[in-house]
């Protein structure tokens, strides 16, 4: 049978290269000069070069900034949406106080209107408030759209945790930040982790709102993308694939190493051990 | 909607809530803090400005003119009802084939337990995901290009005209909704696959034992309890893909002509562009209308579901 294995193995491999093959063309374009980017028939084996990777450290300089704001935006803010929003999914799945399917339905339409939508009225608001081209504004704002999906993990695995884990703590004395933190946070790290992942990598690839509310100061690399490509008369698409290639690193990594949370974490709680 | 996320064996007694209402207060008060001031203000702006004339670019102040904006709209200025009908089409067939590629992939990957190098294959398998979608679409462009494009490249190797996928008319949407379709069947499969982790090993165990045909395993055993994962990810998919925006910005603008014009392709162009606040304002409430309303009828659905289940 194992030859029956391994040929089952090497159908799957050939689904995820084959879906991984638009991707890996970015990547190989990276390392091509302008003229191998574009040549026709489009060139499999070239000498590679790093100078892309040069260029955009040397002619863009603006680039260092853009990636600690990309950095500093996303982390910022996911780490504050899940803090509050696993105080609050605590009290949704411990307390159920009157008006909690409610909150928890209203919460959701903040995700279900197009980005347009949310952000018009945000950007009157900042505009009247001269809150644009702020670090804070944005982390906030990131963080509020970061909120309603937490929630909704968390509070899926926190009902997953029996509430006699509570009661013991609390008649032994211990006081509601020792339960709260001490006794029921710890069994829920793979929904804080798989909350955090999803965020992070959303706020990480965010263009629109970084565009609308933010400014110089605020750019991120998706703002970069968006509107760098277009220097150099045509499209500049060294620049592009040096820059996209870079940007893909830290996410593939991050997929990569919490893999199985990712995959606990959408059973919203509903599974205890390895999916 | 809570009652979705209860499926904890042992769910928590109701209205404690009352006996500790300062702790409950403590607890909510961050996040109710940030959604009034990140959302309901800016929901209820938004709903006032949408009964103003306000163009940002005109420095009038706006102006109350009622009804005005939705009765436009309803009368289907700037093409609305078309470009919401190309929206759901974008959302109905493209939903339809993540979720049937995703479910059958996702199958296909279930017993890859000792695979070698499985993790790697499934980074690879979910890369699309998280590569930013200004640059998926752009590099799309590029593949896509009617000249040096790699697709069309393909094409003429195998003797096939070339196509100018994202300038013709009748090929825009199409080429659009596939780029869209690779991006996002990689979260089906993840959905797929958390569903699958869901199904209690001993029941597999069971059917196999029972020599259950594989068409039954799926809809008695695998359906049953992965349902509720997987009618989730149908959930989000069609959200996030009736919001379609960064992949189709760089891609066509919502060209050739209005072939790939998404709701909120419009939306971006009349408030950001056009800086027609009080128009936008409307067109903003339509589509929370309708969010609601597509959500409402996923809610229904699933809690019906899982009261007969």
């Amino acid at each position: 049978m194992s030859w029956r294995r391994s040929l089952y193995h090497t159908l799957l491999w050939a689904v995820a290269l084959l879906w991984f093959a638009p991707v890996a063309w970015i990547i190989l374009s990276a390392f091509k000069t302008r003229e191998d980017i574009l040549a026709t028939p489009p060139k499999l084996i070239f000498t590679p070069t790093l100078q892309n990777f040069v260029d955009l450290f040397n002619r863009n300089t603006s680039f260092t900034t853009q990636f600690l704001n990309s950095i500093v935006l996303s982390v910022t803010s996911v780490v504050i949406a899940v803090a509050v929003s696993f105080l609050a999914a605590y009290a949704f799945s411990r307390f159920k106080p009157r008006g909690t399917n409610f909150l928890m339905f209203l919460l959701l339409s903040v995700r279900m209107l197009p980005g347009p939508a949310v952000i018009l009225p945000i950007f009157l608001m900042y505009a009247a408030f001269g809150w644009k081209d702020s670090h804070v504004a944005l982390v906030l704002f990131y963080a509020m759209f970061s909120i309603p999906f937490s929630v909704w993990i968390l509070k899926g695995f926190l009902d997953g945790v029996s509430i006699r884990y509570d009661e013991t703590g609390r008649v032994n004395g211990g006081s509601w930040a020792h339960v709260i933190f001490r006794v029921v946070l710890p069994q829920v790290k793979p929904g804080l982790i798989a909350a955090f992942i999803f965020n992070l990598i959303f706020v990480w690839n965010e263009f629109l709102f970084n565009f609308v509310i933010g400014g110089v100061r605020t750019q991120n690399i998706p703002y970069a993308l968006a509107v760098g490509t277009y220097s150099d008369g045509g499209l500049n698409w060294t620049f592009i694939a040096a820059l996209t290639t870079i940007y893909l690193v830290p996410p593939v990594l991050a997929i990569y190493a919490f893999q199985k949370y990712l995959l606990v974490g959408m059973t919203f709680g509903t599974v205890r051990g390895e999916v | 909607m809570a009652a979705l996320a209860d499926t904890a064996a042992l769910p928590p007694p109701r209205r404690r809530a009352d006996s500790h209402r300062g702790l409950v207060f403590v607890l909510l008060a961050p996040v109710l803090a940030f959604f009034v001031v990140f959302n309901t203000i800016p929901l209820l702006w938004l709903l006032g400005l949408s009964f103003h004339s306000f163009s940002l670019t005109s420095g009038q102040p706006p102006e109350f003119v009622g009804f005005r904006n939705y009765v436009q709209l309803w009368m289907g200025r700037n093409n609305f009802w078309g470009d919401l009908q190309r929206t759901f089409t974008f959302v109905g067939v493209g939903v339809t084939i993540q979720t049937l590629l995703g479910v059958g992939l996702g199958l296909l990957f279930w017993g890859s337990r000792t695979m070698p190098g499985r993790r790697l294959a499934l980074t690879l398998l979910f890369a699309p995901m998280v590569l930013t979608p200004v640059a998926t679409g752009t590099f799309f462009r590029f593949i896509y290009d009617p000249n040096f494009g790699a697709l069309n490249q393909i094409l003429l190797g195998l003797g096939l005209p070339m196509v100018d996928f994202l300038g013709n008319p009748r090929t825009a949407f199409w080429a659009v909704l596939a780029v869209d379709c690779w991006m996002w069947t990689p979260f089906m499969i993840l959905m797929t696959l958390a569903a699958l982790g869901s199904v209690p090993r001993a029941e597999l165990e069971a059917a196999e034992i029972d020599r259950l045909p594989f068409r039954k395993r799926f809809t008695l055993v695998i359906l049953h309890h992965g349902k509720f994962i997987l009618m989730l990810g149908i959930l989000l998919r069609t959200i996030d893909s009736f919001k379609t925006l960064d992949l189709i910005i760089p891609m066509t603008k919502g060209g050739p002509g209005q072939q790939t014009r998404l709701v909120a392709v419009e939306l971006n162009k009349q408030a950001f562009e056009s800086f027609n606040m009080g128009f936008s304002s409307a067109y903003a409430v339509y589509l929370l209308l309708v969010s609601i309303a597509m959500t409402s009828i996923f809610i229904f659905v699933l809690n019906l579901r899982r009261r007969r289940g």
